[in-house]
This record gives structure tokens, sequence and C-alpha cells, in this order.
């Protein structure tokens, strides 16, 4: 297999020339090995060329010089559009600009912010940090603030997920990392009629931050309740 | 704007390997729609971790690795959804192959898609995409000795569904 794929060095690959050499059946085994790899390789190699799709080739092209203000506008066309599993380029967490872009602009507009950077993170604040602090998913919402699942990552640390609406309908997740709860994304929410969106309505971004920090299944009622009696320790 | 800051050294390179991305892509997932989401969510990944590619080492083999990344965490996710979809065998796409290439395309990725994950994946990198076991070995985050042993058993597994036919093309 190794000498089909071109794998060996050269003293290899001379002593199985000779083994195909003197053994009529090593050089069929090689041959299959080989028939088996170009079939594979010719079954695939239409999609090569294939024209790209606008939206794949557009990630890669040059930078545009959209202005800041946009940029907000601009993602939620793109989540609008392209839909499906695809995640957000805002999931990208603190580390990216466009979530301090997204917190930034909150920030600015709202006088009693949520949110606080600190350090180059974005630390929940007011009603946020009470309600990830104290509220249950079980209990009816009366602080804006309504929090969905809560859970334990990688790390064991406790994340919840929250859903808000104060100028504008917002959900993320927030992970507790010392006495503060640390906020992971933020995605704008479509409106929904009526009361807060239930946690199985949260926007694909929030999903794909939990599915990727998530370790083991959310806690259950009970367990959600002794985590925060014991403090999110 | 600088042609050689990390982010668009990736850039320009990912352009030309787009095709590339969708090919392995397509492998894996057995699906158009997926597939092109696949390279959607690593091309951001991509861009977001730029500054982590070494300018100089191989572009492709590090994409792969963050493809097959990408597509293990959906797969988890969908099961944690319980979405899991069945193999869409009808939305395989083969390119503007002839109708008799299109017939052994299809058988064949109609055999690709019932070896298991990681055997699938093994033969993507090296037989398709023709990296090298090395650089197959480090996309996966697999030892040599177990990419070889995937791609083993997953050539065997395809000799025996594509029939004795593989060794007459």
């Amino acid at each position: 297999m190794a000498y089909a794929d071109g794998e060996l060095d050269l003293v290899a690959r001379a002593e199985i020339e000779a083994a195909i050499a003197r053994d009529p059946e090593v050089a069929r085994a090689v041959e299959r090995h080989r028939a088996v790899a170009a079939r594979v390789r010719s079954a695939y190699d239409g999609v090569l060329g294939e024209p790209v799709p606008e939206r794949l080739a557009a990630l890669v092209a040059a930078p545009d010089s959209t202005p800041v203000a946009d940029l907000a506008a601009r993602r939620e066309a793109t989540r609008i559009a392209i839909g499906r599993w695809r995640l957000p380029p805002w999931v990208a967490l603190a580390a990216s600009v466009a979530l301090g872009l997204f917190v930034g602009m909150l920030v600015m507009r709202e006088p009693a912010a949520p949110y606080e950077e600190v350090n180059g993170a974005f630390v929940a604040r007011g009603a946020l940090d009470a309600a990830l602090t104290s509220e249950l998913a079980s209990l009816p919402d009366n602080s804006g603030v309504a929090i969905g699942i809560s859970f334990r990552d990688h790390d064991g640390d406790y994340c919840r997920t929250f859903h808000m609406h104060r100028e504008a309908s917002v959900s993320g997740l927030a992970c507790r990392q010392g006495d503060a709860w640390k906020l992971q994304v933020l995605a704008a929410a479509p409106e929904h009629a009526g009361e807060l969106r239930p946690a199985a309505a949260m926007p694909l971004a929030v999903l794909h931050a939990v599915d990727a920090a998530i370790e083991g299944e959310p806690l259950d009622a009970g367990a959600e309740a002794k985590a925060r009696d014991a403090g999110w320790r | 704007m600088s042609r050689t800051s990390p982010v668009d050294e990736v850039r320009a390179q990912l352009a030309e390997l787009l095709p590339r991305l969708r090919r392995f892509a397509r492998v894996i997932t057995r699906n158009v729609a997926d597939a092109d989401d696949l390279v959607q969510v690593s091309v951001e990944k991509a861009l977001v971790r730029a500054e982590q590619w070494r300018p100089g080492s191989k572009l492709d083999s590090w994409m792969f690795g963050i493809m097959k990344n990408a597509w293990i965490d959906e797969i988890r996710a969908r099961r944690r959804r319980e979405r899991v979809h069945a193999p869409e065998e009808a939305g395989l796409g083969v390119g503007d192959a002839s109708a008799a290439a299109r017939d052994i395309a299809l058988s064949v990725q109609a055999a690709m898609s019932r070896l298991p994950e990681e055997q699938r994946m093994a033969i993507a990198l090296v037989l398709v995409e023709g990296l090298s076991y090395k650089d197959a070995a480090e996309s996966l985050g697999i030892p040599i000795g177990t990419l070889t042993s995937r791609l083993a058993r997953g050539r065997e597994a395809l000799q025996a569904l594509l029939g004795g036919k593989a060794g007459a093309a």
C-alpha cells in the first residue's frame, strides 16, 4: 500500500520493485491498490471543475472597506442569506473584533450597559450579571433577562445561555470565570412576538458556541439550582 | 494594507485552494449543501485564526485539519439535537462527467459513503487529495500508524464494495 501511494524511500522501493518483477501476485496487488486509488480520485475530480459558489469566493476575496457602522447590518444580512449551519464570523468570540464592535455599539447606545470591557474581555454587568448569577431557567422572567440552559464547559466552568430584550433582542452565552460572567458570544435574536424566546429557539451562533463549549449534557433543574447555591464554583 | 500579513497570505492561498477544499468536503460530508457549508465555516475559522498558521507550512493540511474538526463538531451537534440526517445519496454531485463516468463515480461515492467516518477521511486525504501519509496524519491529529491502518481497512472495504472491477480499471 505504501509503495502504491509513493510513500517509500528509494531502498524500500527497489526491494518492492524486485518483488514485483519476481512475483506476479505482488504486481497484481500493487495494481489493484493503484486502480482503487485512481477510481476514487476520478470519482471526485468533477468537483474541481465546478464553479466555486459566490458566497465562498467572497469569503477569501480581498477585504472590502465597509464602514464600521455597517458591520452589524452586513452581518445580519449574510446570516439570513446563508442559513443552515454556517457559523457567523462573529462567533469568533472575544478575540474577534466583530464581537467588540457589536458589544461596543450596544454599550455606546445604552447608558446602563449590561456589559463592560475588562482587560479585553466582555463581562456581564447590572441586570444581566444579576440574572446570570441568581436566576433559574425555570423561574418566570422579571428582569428583562431570561436564562436558557446551563452547563459545564471543557474546563469545568459553568456557562449559561441568556436572552434579553432591551432596545434590541439579543441572545448570548456567558461563562463563569472567577467572580465574573464572561461573554462568549452575543447574537441578535429575531424579534419574537410576545414573551422571550425559549432556549430552543436560540440563534445559530449561540447554539454553535454551546456545542463548541459544552462538556457532557446541560444541567437539569436540580443541578442548576445546586450550582447557583454554590456560587457557580 | 500589506500583502505579507498572515491573514492576507492565508486569504490569497485559500482562494486557490477552494476547489480542493470543496472536493474534500464533498468526500467527507457526502452531500453538496453540507459540503459547501463546511467549507464556509472552515474558511471563516481559518481567517479568524490566520495568525496560528505558520507561513511556509502547508496550508492545505492545516485547512483539512480545521475542516475535519468542524465536521466532527457538526456531527456531534446534530446528534445532540437528534437531527442526524441519513446520507443523501440523491444529492451527490459529480460534476460534468459523461454518463458512463458518472455511473462509476456514483458507485464509488456510494461505496465511500458506507465507510466509517475515520476511514473515509483517511482516504479523502491520501487518495483523493494526494497528501503524504505524514501530512495526512498531521491533519487528522493521529499517528502515522493509525492513519495507515485506517487507510488499509478503508481500502479493503472499498475493494470489496466495488467488486472485482477495481483490477480492470
